[in-house]
Formats: C-alpha cells, sequence, structure tokens
C-alpha cells in the first residue's frame, strides 16, 4: 500500500528534476556553446523566377505567398481531380476521401443555409479546403502560409462579399434585395440605408483582418521564439506549445472563416423569407 | 432561419465577429466620408455625418449578434 502510493509522488518529483536539469543543461549549452547569429528571414524552399515583370511586379523572385497559393491549388485541383476521375460503386481510397469531405460540407451547408444551401457549396468547399491546408502548410518550417498575408485573405473576402450580394440579388431580385438593407420602417429608410451599407461594407474587413491577423500573429509568435534559439527551451517550448496551438488554430480560424461565409449568404439569402409570413 | 439549434462553433464565429466590425466599419465610415469630403469639397460634413453612420452601423451588428434585437 505504501509503495503504490509512494511511487507516483516519487514518478512526478523525479519528472520535474529530469525537466530542471534539461533546461539548465539547455540553457548552459546555449550561453557558451551555440552560435548566436540567427537568421531571422530565410528563402522559402520553393522560388520561381518572376515572369510577370511586364504587369509590373517587383523584384527578382514572384513573391512567396502567390507561389504557395499556386502550389496549393494545383494540389487541391490535381487532388480533387484523382479523387473523382474514376467513380465506382465500392469506392477507393481517394475516392473515399473525396465523399467523405463532400458529405462533411454538405451537412455543414444543409444545417447553415437551408434548402438553398446545395449550390453554394464550390464556394465554401473550396475556401474551406483552401484556407485549411494553407494553415497547415504555414506550420512545416520554410514553407509561409498564404494566409498569413493581408493580399490573400482579401481577396478571399472580396470573392465571399461579392458572392453573397450577388446570390441576394439572384434569390430577391436587385430591387427587393435593397430594400433589406432599408429595414422595416419606412420613414427611417434614408438613415437605416448608410447604416446597413457600411455595416455591410465592414465585413469583408472584419473577415480578412481575422484570418491574416491570427495566422500572422501566430507565425511572428514563432519566429521569435526560435531566434532564441540559442537557449536551447524554445524548441521545446515551441514542439509542445506553440506546434498544439497553431494546429487548433488553423483548423478553428477556417471553421470561422467558413461558416461566417455560410452565416451572411443565408442572411443575404433568407431574408425575404421572413417578410413573406 | 435554419440555424435554430446554434452549434458551439457557429456561435463561437458569430461571436468573434462583433468586435472587429464595431472598429472596422467605423474606420469603413470614416474613411469613406474623408474621401466624398475631398472630392465634393465640403469638408467637416460628411466626414462627421459618415463616421456617425459608421459607428451606428457597428452598434447595429452588435447589437443584433448579442440578441437584444431581433434580425430583420
Amino acid at each position: 500500500m505504501a509503495n503504490t502510493a509512494a511511487a507516483p509522488r516519487s514518478n512526478g518529483k523525479g519528472l520535474w528534476i529530469a525537466l530542471g536539469v534539461l533546461a539548465i543543461a539547455n540553457i548552459l549549452i546555449g550561453m557558451f556553446l551555440a552560435d548566436r547569429h540567427v537568421a531571422l528571414e530565410h528563402a522559402p524552399i520553393f522560388q520561381l523566377p518572376n515572369f510577370l515583370h511586364g504587369i509590373g511586379v517587383p523584384g527578382e523572385f514572384l513573391p512567396s505567398y502567390v507561389t504557395f497559393t499556386w502550389m496549393i491549388m494545383a494540389f487541391l485541383v490535381i487532388g480533387g481531380v484523382l479523387g473523382v476521375r474514376a467513380m465506382r460503386a465500392v469506392p477507393g481510397t481517394l475516392q473515399n476521401v473525396a465523399e467523405v469531405i463532400l458529405e462533411a460540407f454538405q451537412a455543414l451547408v444543409d444545417q447553415m443555409i437551408g434548402k438553398q444551401g446545395r449550390q453554394f457549396i464550390p464556394l465554401v468547399g473550396s475556401l474551406g479546403l483552401f484556407i485549411l491546408t494553407s494553415n497547415l502548410l504555414g506550420n512545416i518550417p520554410g514553407m509561409p502560409a498564404p494566409t498569413a498575408n493581408l493580399n490573400t485573405t482579401a481577396a478571399l473576402a472580396v470573392t465571399v462579399f461579392i458572392w453573397y450580394n450577388i446570390a441576394g440579388i439572384r434569390t430577391h431580385g436587385p430591387l427587393k434585395y435593397l430594400k433589406h438593407f432599408c429595414g422595416p420602417i419606412p420613414w427611417l429608410a434614408p438613415i437605416m440605408f448608410p447604416i446597413e451599407f457600411f455595416g455591410h461594407l465592414a465585413r469583408p474587413i472584419s473577415l480578412s483582418v481575422r484570418l491574416f491577423g491570427n495566422i500572422f500573429g501566430e507565425e511572428s509568435v514563432v519566429i521569435i521564439l526560435l531566434s532564441l534559439a540559442w537557449l536551447g527551451m524554445p524548441y521545446l517550448i515551441w514542439l509542445g506549445i506553440m506546434l498544439p496551438l497553431s494546429l487548433f488554430t488553423a483548423v478553428v480560424q477556417t471553421f470561422i472563416f467558413i461558416m461566417l461565409t455560410m452565416v451572411y449568404i443565408a442572411g443575404a439569402v433568407e431574408e425575404g423569407h421572413d417578410e413573406e409570413h | 432561419m435554419p440555424d435554430d439549434k446554434p452549434t458551439l462553433i457557429g456561435q463561437l464565429a458569430r461571436l468573434s465577429t462583433v468586435g472587429l466590425t464595431l472598429v472596422a466599419s467605423t474606420a469603413i465610415g470614416l474613411l469613406f466620408g474623408y474621401l466624398l469630403d475631398r472630392w465634393l469639397g465640403t469638408t467637416p460634413w460628411l466626414t462627421m455625418l459618415c463616421t456617425l453612420f459608421g459607428i451606428a452601423g457597428g452598434f447595429l451588428n452588435l447589437f443584433r449578434e448579442l440578441g437584444i434585437l431581433k434580425r430583420p
């Protein structure tokens, strides 16, 4: 009895002692032996020469977020084509994966938008897959996440903005859609219209800035942490804390982005539904 | 409305818009009014008006997301 009670306590103490010895050894090695000149930035592992000088892109190489956006696009397109190339009743591996992904998005869209939701699966699905892939790519050393750049996220958010407005106009017609901006009370319409207008213009900004800020901030923290690598400990902190945290951030930010896309589309498509009641 | 049983992640998504939209719509109003003023030459007035509209839009969104106002 006494043995079993004492065993965990001594084990716990041993763990702390081992961690302390490791930390002290790390710091000593870092202070006296390691190289302190750490390059904060290095070139990404994959670069394309700049062939777009003609339309005014500066620099010797293309910006890395553009290159990696193209890489992810190629990856997703090839994966999609391979997944559905030979459709069979008993699916193979790739077709199975494609079906699982498609069914997940179908369930999500059915729940959030409703019966009209199926037509938005191309938008929501490609946004989700692209953002998830690029967020996860940012965790591999040497590969920058394209979503850590405001240009990429702004392009995604502007696409969402244009798309949900077009969906609303196509569902309700232009006049009836504009009437939704004017509020329920007719004499308040001149005040309500600019208020709603600015509120809607703020949506793509908040979408893009949130995604950009989360991914860029996470990458910055990792860079600063690893610039202290001569202390030794940051590798442990990175592996133990930052890497799980940034995997979590990647998934959650993807979910938030496509959830908000679906909320906006549902708002634009469904608002007329309530007036008919 | 389709989302009658809100999920945790959906609520998280909607609530995470509140703060950013409050700031962004104010900034959009200010920028819009400033550009309109520079274009039309009516310097202080449209900036003030559009900033007020932007602030109101941010707060309208805030109240809507928090469920104080009913969605139209």
